[in-house]
């Protein structure tokens, strides 16, 4: 029972938009698709959902290949939103969930019930183009799990949603995989896939630069990172002379400080009991993703990769 | 291929959808309705032409100065002159017998436009014949002078007879005609050259009915996939569904409502047709043969058979070129290759009409792209063998296969591909890449 992506390479024209990329992604988990813009991961989802054919590797669902399954498999949200804009709500949902084989008076009922726990039941009998385009959202993904699919994939499922319907959507998800329910989704928030996944990877360019459990990811780095504060002297000066220690951040309320591979992190403790300082917060830390993330993907590439708006790329 | 697997039900609950959206649409309901008067008041045309022609009426003042004409001289010219016209219908020649002798207030009345001509009867004395000047303004080779002349013939002769002491009672009795059919399939023919002008009138229409049918209702099917593109819903679509049910299901829902649209057409023309004669006994007062000349069951078959068609193969390649462009408003310049394509066959099935046994115009009525019009032009000739019209349709019929394998690999790459131009290079490629 697991979604396996195994040496997949795809390229548009000279842009190699997936390079091998190899992947397990277990049910009954929320798996995180980290990249920069145009890294691959819609090019990756289109491929797992058979909409794009890889030029080499292959896909499998529970052991067959991704071009039997049956479609009603997949639920999809894709990153470019869309509706018929003068069809009405319900109708839509009730359309797209019939195309996966649900009889139109379940989803009929199934929609409401929806509509009901996103709290837009009143929205049912309008029209898509009258609806705000974080409503047009939640009616997507709705369109998007109607039909009850054993996999989830979402392209930046969170972005312009308003705080309460992120709460909102992250409530459904976790619902949904604890029915067993495998959902991948991709973000650049990092907060998001730190509170919500389980296992991630992270794609560059094409290729896949790191993948597996978040904690593992973050142990996995060698690094380890020291939060530090005392009293009296919230800069904490002295600590830029220690060996093998590297500032990352002077915060209010703490010094953060990376300590290098062959060093103990408890020397900073030692130097401060030592200087006679009062010391009020210590902390061993793994490195947040966002750290890992800008580290593996060599900070942030600000040229746009992204394959579809472009024209030169096909 | 697995995307033939399962054509149903999604291609149904697409088709379904999009019939529902095109005829519930402001524009599909105006130009029904818009159309459907038009076809009615069509049919109406020939009672108002009757009616324009039938107000013009001819009023004849009649001054008899020969006292010895026949008494019912003005009833013989009425007979003469009305005579199609049945008891209370509508009279183009008005008549008037002045009781005076005096010329000189008729000439006013004349002057004056209360007549349009005045008819004086006398005698002439040379001969005892009757002799008649006409004082008009009508032309003197018009038709109403040369009826009139005529009419003036049969009084004469009347006049004659009476003279001659005969009994004119049975001289005047209406001749009486009976028309036999020569065929024996029982009704009259038509002259030839009448019957093959309306039966290629006939088909001229036809022809431009499939070559409306095939530019309009094309041109919804690849604007709706331009429309799916440009508001993104296509994405959605493409993992519910596999790109041959869409496209059967886009093909359908709006070849549908097409035919509904032609449908309520022609129930405006059929309720025309027969309003006709009720209106036409009301305005007229007076009723014409109905006649639906050179419609023939194997003409109207090869019609329905190559509209359902053509449509079909067309509307498959409007598809294929809809999903390629990005914006509604990119759809015309995307698809003008077709359309010129379209109007090509059209203008060469029009030509064929008049020449349907020359080659070109048999070679070209094999070729899918324009047998759709150039069989409808043969079949209306006769010239034809059934088996022509059979190698035609499975043709045609492998073409629209070819067409829906191509058109679903360059619609399901087609459709990923935004904010491209669209040349050859893009269409080949895009159709070798798609699943």
């Amino acid at each position: 029972m697991s979604l396996i992506i195994e040496s997949v390479s795809k390229r548009f024209g000279d842009v190699q938009a997936l390079d091998a990329i190899s992947l397990e992604i277990a049910p009954g988990q929320i798996f995180g698709f980290l990249g920069a813009n145009g890294a691959g991961k819609t090019t990756a989802m289109r491929i797992v959902l058979d909409i794009l054919r890889p030029d080499s590797g292959s896909v499998t669902w529970n052991g067959s290949p991704n071009t039997r399954v049956s479609r009603e498999t997949w639920g999809y949200l894709p990153e470019e939103r869309g509706l018929y804009a003068r069809m009405k709500v319900l109708d839509q949902l009730v359309f797209f969930s019939r195309l996966h084989g649900v009889e139109a008076g379940r989803a009929r009922r199934e929609a409401l019930a929806w509509l009901d726990r996103f709290r837009i039941p009143e929205y049912a009998d309008r029209r898509a183009e009258q609806l705000s385009k974080g409503n047009q959202q939640k009616i997507q993904f709705i369109a998007a799990i109607l039909h009850d699919p054993q996999v989830l994939l979402m392209d930046e499922p969170f972005t312009g949603l308003d705080p309460v319907n992120v709460a909102l959507l992250k409530e459904a998800l976790t619902e949904m995989r604890d029915e067993g329910k495998t959902i991948v989704f991709s973000t650049h928030q990092m907060e998001m896939v730190e509170e919500l996944c389980q296992s991630i990877a992270i794609l560059d360019r094409g290729r896949l630069v790191e993948s597996g459990s978040v904690r593992d990811v973050r142990r996995a780095s060698g690094r380890q990172v020291v939060r530090l504060a005392v009293a009296g002297d919230p800069q904490i000066g002295w600590l830029d002379g220690m060996d093998g220690l590297r500032i990352t951040r002077r915060g209010q309320d703490f010094v953060e400080a990376e300590v290098g591979r062959d060093h103990d992190p408890d020397m900073v403790l030692r130097a401060a009991l030592a200087r006679d300082c009062r010391v009020l917060r210590f902390e061993i830390t793994d490195p947040s993703l966002e750290e890992i993330f800008i580290e593996r993907v060599g900070g942030f590439d600000t040229s746009e990769r992204t394959l579809a708006p472009r024209s030169e790329s096909a | 291929m697995s995307a033939w697997r399962s054509l149903l039900p999604n291609a149904w609950i697409i088709a379904a959808r999009e019939y529902r959206t095109r005829v519930a649409s402001g524009a599909f309901i105006a130009g029904t309705v818009i159309l459907a008067a038009i076809a009615f008041a069509v049919t109406q045309a020939p009672i108002l032409i009757d009616y324009v022609s039938g107000t013009t009426q001819t009023r004849i003042a009649i001054l008899v100065r020969a006292s010895d004409a026949p008494r019912q001289g003005a009833a013989v010219l009425d007979n003469a002159l009305n005579g199609g016209t049945g008891a209370g219908g509508h009279k183009e020649y008005v008549l008037t017998l002045l009781s005076s002798t005096d010329i000189s207030p008729a000439q006013v009345a004349l002057e004056k436009g209360t007549f349009d001509g005045l008819l004086v009867v006398d005698r002439d004395p040379a001969s005892g014949n009757l002799a008649f000047t006409l004082r008009t303004d009508m032309p003197s080779d018009g038709r109403q002078v040369v009826m009139i002349t005529s009419a003036l013939h049969v009084l004469a002769i009347e006049d004659g007879l009476e003279r001659a002491g005969t009994s004119t009672a049975s001289v005047l009795a209406p001749a009486n005609l009976q028309v036999v059919p020569v065929s024996t399939s029982g009704s009259a023919k038509t002259s030839n050259l009448t019957q093959s002008i309306s039966a290629s009138l006939l088909t001229t229409g036809l022809i431009v009915l499939i070559f409306m049918a095939i530019l309009t209702y094309g041109a919804w099917v690849a604007m709706s996939v331009a429309e799916e593109k440009g508001s993104r819903v296509m994405e959605l679509m493409l993992n519910a569904t596999t790109p041959i049910q869409m496209l059967a299901g886009k093909v359908i829902g709006h070849g549908a409502a097409g035919l509904s649209q032609y449908g309520i057409v022609l129930a405006a023309v059929l309720a025309g047709l027969a309003a006709q004669q009720p209106l036409r006994q009301a305005i007229l007062g007076s009723s014409s043969d109905l006649s639906l000349g050179g419609l023939q069951l194997p003409v109207l078959g090869t019609f329905v058979v190559f509209f359902v068609l053509g449509f079909l193969f067309y509307s498959l390649l409007y598809a294929a070129l809809g999903s390629l462009v990005s914006r509604q408003e990119d759809v015309t310049s995307a698809t003008s290759p077709l359309t010129v394509v379209i109007m090509l066959g059209y203008f060469m099935s029009v030509a064929a009409v008049q020449s349907t046994s020359d080659t070109w115009v048999v070679v070209m009525s094999f070729v899918p792209f324009f047998s759709p019009y150039m069989m409808l032009a043969r079949v209306s000739a006769g010239h034809i063998q059934p088996w022509e019209i059979g190698l035609a349709v499975v043709l045609l019929l492998a073409a629209i296969v070819i067409a829906l394998t191509f058109a679903a690999r360059v619609y399901s790459a087609g459709v990923l591909l935004y904010g491209q131009r669209v040349g050859v290079r893009q269409i080949l490629r895009a159709a070798r890449a798609s699943r």
